[in-house]
């Protein structure tokens, strides 16, 4: 499993993670209560473009950012040209495509392990309504690590399937799937419990 | 209603396990859907599998698990999509519905007692999968795209007949699932559903 995040040493890279998502909230809001005007839609832009360049992210890097907001600004595009103005309709496209290709760039410069000890810290306040932040860890741990193994269910369950020659078919195929993946997580439970860790 | 025995590491785990789910559902080419030819998400059916199978506030617990992921950067939502920018986007309202979409269905579904039936299955799909989602997705759409409330709904509803076959398949996949395998619905060290059963003898 590969997450978006790419390497860097830059300024973006070293933040802090807290602190970073709060500037990329602030900077996301104001994108999105201050664009109205094509002018705008382009200052919007050389600030992202700013961003990607600060984070020493190359040109392709942002490309393929782009290309992955496709069907945001494809979906968006078709009925905003519909029913409003072209002008309104290519401002609002642009404006939303640009906060997501911005919000991007926290993700890309941002490592999973820090953002899991990052939402470990977050939780912390919460220990009062009995959200233990260690069982949050635990949990987006445990999922992280169990993504691939079902994967792996998934492809045994078509595989059996195929062989018995029944057709792909979402019934027969959703029920293996759940039973199995339950029987996983009985398997973690009786690991963890194992291990004496108390989640 | 939301009375449910003390969270075990049973819990812990099925939750992980059902965000996992939820997670490789959106993987391309992970469960054949039509044959792959139809860009169609199957991750509304595994939130509504979430409600029905492991009740109100695991399933909440799944969801919020999901999604703390795909803000990590997994590109684990259905085309490959993953990362801060989901929640920014016009989807994010969505997201953000099935988290208290996920809470109604549990209710709806474990009300009365804890036996799926099949019409309270599938109200609790449509009522929490559908109407829960769509009254968090479509006005926040709305604001974030600026298109009018009214123009938003009326695009939205071409996922309309998408989401009702999932609340049908949910419904019919929750049954399915207590008949093959009752222990899946079993909450926790609550005695009256002793997690040891063998359910095979």
């Amino acid at each position: 499993m590969i997450g978006l995040y790419r390497p860097g040493t830059s300024v973006l890279h070293r933040m802090p993670t807290g602190l970073k998502l709060v500037c990329f909230i602030g900077a996301s809001l104001a994108i999105a209560t201050t664009t109205t005007s094509l002018w705008q839609v382009i200052s919007a832009l050389t600030f992202v473009m700013t961003g990607y360049a600060c984070a020493g992210l190359s040109a392709r890097v942002l490309a393929s950012q782009v290309v992955a907001a496709r069907w945001i600004i494809l979906f968006m595009l078709a009925p905003q040209l519909l029913f409003l103005p072209a002008i309104d309709a290519v401002t609002n496209t642009a404006r939303v495509a640009l906060i997501v290709i911005l919000a991007a760039l926290f993700t890309l410069t941002t490592r999973i392990p820090d953002l899991l000890d990052a939402t470990e810290r977050a939780c912390a306040p919460f220990r009062r309504f009995g959200i233990r932040p260690e069982a949050v860890a635990l949990v987006l741990a445990l999922t992280i690590t169990s993504i691939p193994v079902i994967a792996g269910f998934a492809a045994t369950i078509r595989d059996a399937q195929r062989a018995r020659g029944i057709p792909p078919h979402r019934l027969s195929f959703a029920v293996p799937l759940l039973i199995m993946s339950l029987k996983h997580a009985d398997d973690l439970a009786d690991a963890v419990s194992a291990r004496g860790i108390e989640p | 209603m939301f009375k449910q025995a003390a969270w075990d590491v049973r819990d812990t785990t099925r939750v992980a396990a059902f965000a996992a789910l939820i997670a490789v559902l959106g993987l391309p080419g992970a469960v054949p859907v039509f044959g792959g030819a139809v860009p169609i998400t199957l991750q509304t059916l595994g939130v509504m599998l979430a409600g029905t199978i492991l009740g109100p506030w695991r399933g909440a617990a799944a969801i919020l698990t999901f999604e703390a992921l795909v803000l990590f950067g997994l590109p684990i939502v259905s085309g490959g999509r993953g990362g801060a920018g989901m929640f920014v986007g016009p989807s994010a309202g969505y997201l953000l519905g099935w988290i208290f979409g996920v809470v109604v269905i549990g209710a709806i579904a474990s009300v009365g007692s804890e036996r799926p039936r099949w019409w309270r299955t599938a109200v609790a799909c449509v009522t929490g999968g559908i109407l829960v989602v769509y009254a968090f997705g479509i006005p926040i759409q709305a604001l974030v795209t600026r298109l009018p409330l009214v123009e938003t709904a009326l695009t939205s509803t071409v996922f309309l007949p998408g989401d009702l076959v999932k609340a049908v398949l949910a419904t019919v996949i929750t049954l399915t699932l207590w008949r093959a395998y009752p222990r899946a619905f079993s909450r926790g060290t609550n005695p009256k559903h002793p997690v040891d059963t063998d359910v095979t003898a």
